[in-house]
C-alpha cells in the first residue's frame, strides 16, 4: 500500500493506494496515527485506489476512529469502491465514519 | 467451468500473494468486481484465522475455486485445529465506535458475504466450503 498526505486548510488528506490487509494495516495505522494530533483533528482518507480491505484493515481503521473521536475530531473517507463500501456497510463501519462520494464534497464538509 | 487450485503455507505475506492470484484468475474469467473482491476477502479471512489459531499442523492448506455461471464455489482444506466458521461472530454492527471490539470482524465478514457456508472435519482435515453469487451484467441491445 502507498500512502501520501497533504494538508488542505485544517484537514489532513491522505491518499491511499493498494490493499489494506494484514501486511499493510500496521503501516497504514502508524502513518495516519502520526497525523492525529492536537484537539479536534480532521482527517480525510481518499480510498479511490484502495481495491481490497480485510478485517485486519478494518481493525486499523477502528483504532484510528477511536483515537480521533477521543480527541473530538473527525475521520472521513471518500471515493470508496463499491465492494469495499459493502464491507464497511455490513460491519457497521459506515455508521461510525463519514463517507463521501468524492474528495471535494468531503473537504467542503470537513472545512 | 474454470478452476483455480493452489497450495499455501499460510502467513500474512503468502495469503496476500495468494489472494492477488485469486483476483487475477477471477478477473480473467470475467467475474464481476464485487465477487472478485469478496471471494479473495473470504479466503484471506479463513486462511488468516488458520495462520493465527490453527496450531502447528496447518503447514499446508489447499484452496480450490470453481467459476460457475451464476456463482463462485470455493473449498479450503487444512490440517489445523478444528474450527467451524459458522459459530456466531461477536460483532454488533450497530454499536458506536467507543464500544466496538476489535475481534470477530473476520468471522462476521465470512458469514455475511457467503452463501452455502459449510464445514466438516474429516479425519485430521478441515474442509470449509462456501459460495458467492456473481452479479450478472446486462447485455446491451
Amino acid at each position: 500500500m502507498d500512502l501520501s498526505e497533504q494538508q488542505v486548510g485544517r484537514v489532513w488528506v491522505v491518499t491511499a493506494r493498494g490493499r489494506l490487509d494484514a501486511t499493510t494495516s500496521n503501516m497504514f495505522a502508524q502513518k495516519i496515527d502520526a497525523l492525529v494530533t492536537g484537539s479536534e483533528p480532521r482527517l480525510l482518507v481518499d480510498f479511490a485506489d484502495v481495491d481490497f480491505v480485510s478485517s485486519a484493515g478494518l481493525r486499523a481503521v477502528l483504532m484510528l476512529v477511536k483515537k480521533v473521536k477521543s480527541l473530538k475530531g473527525t475521520l472521513a473517507l471518500c471515493a470508496v469502491q463499491a465492494p469495499v463500501r459493502e464491507v464497511l456497510d455490513i460491519t457497521g463501519f459506515a455508521g461510525m465514519i463519514d463517507i463521501h462520494a468524492e474528495r471535494m464534497a468531503a473537504l467542503a464538509a470537513l472545512s | 467451468m474454470n478452476q483455480f487450485t493452489a497450495g499455501i503455507v499460510p502467513s500474512a505475506a503468502a495469503i496476500a500473494q495468494l489472494t492477488c492470484k485469486v483476483s487475477d484468475f477471477l478477473q480473467e474469467a470475467g467475474v464481476d468486481a464485487r465477487a472478485v473482491h469478496h471471494v479473495g476477502l473470504v479466503i484471506d479471512e479463513i486462511l488468516t484465522n488458520l495462520a493465527t489459531h490453527g496450531g502447528n499442523n496447518c503447514a499446508q492448506a489447499t484452496v480450490v475455486i470453481d467459476v460457475h455461471a451464476d456463482h463462485i464455489a470455493a473449498e479450503i482444506a487444512d490440517h489445523g485445529r478444528p474450527f467451524d466458521p459458522r459459530v456466531p461472530a461477536s460483532v454488533d454492527p450497530e454499536a458506536p465506535a467507543e464500544e466496538r471490539e476489535f475481534g470477530g470482524l473476520g468471522l462476521h465478514l465470512v458469514q455475511q458475504l457467503t452463501s452455502a457456508l459449510h464445514y466438516r472435519h474429516d479425519g485430521d482435515r478441515n474442509r470449509t466450503t462456501f459460495c458467492i453469487a456473481r452479479t450478472q451484467e446486462r447485455k446491451k441491445g
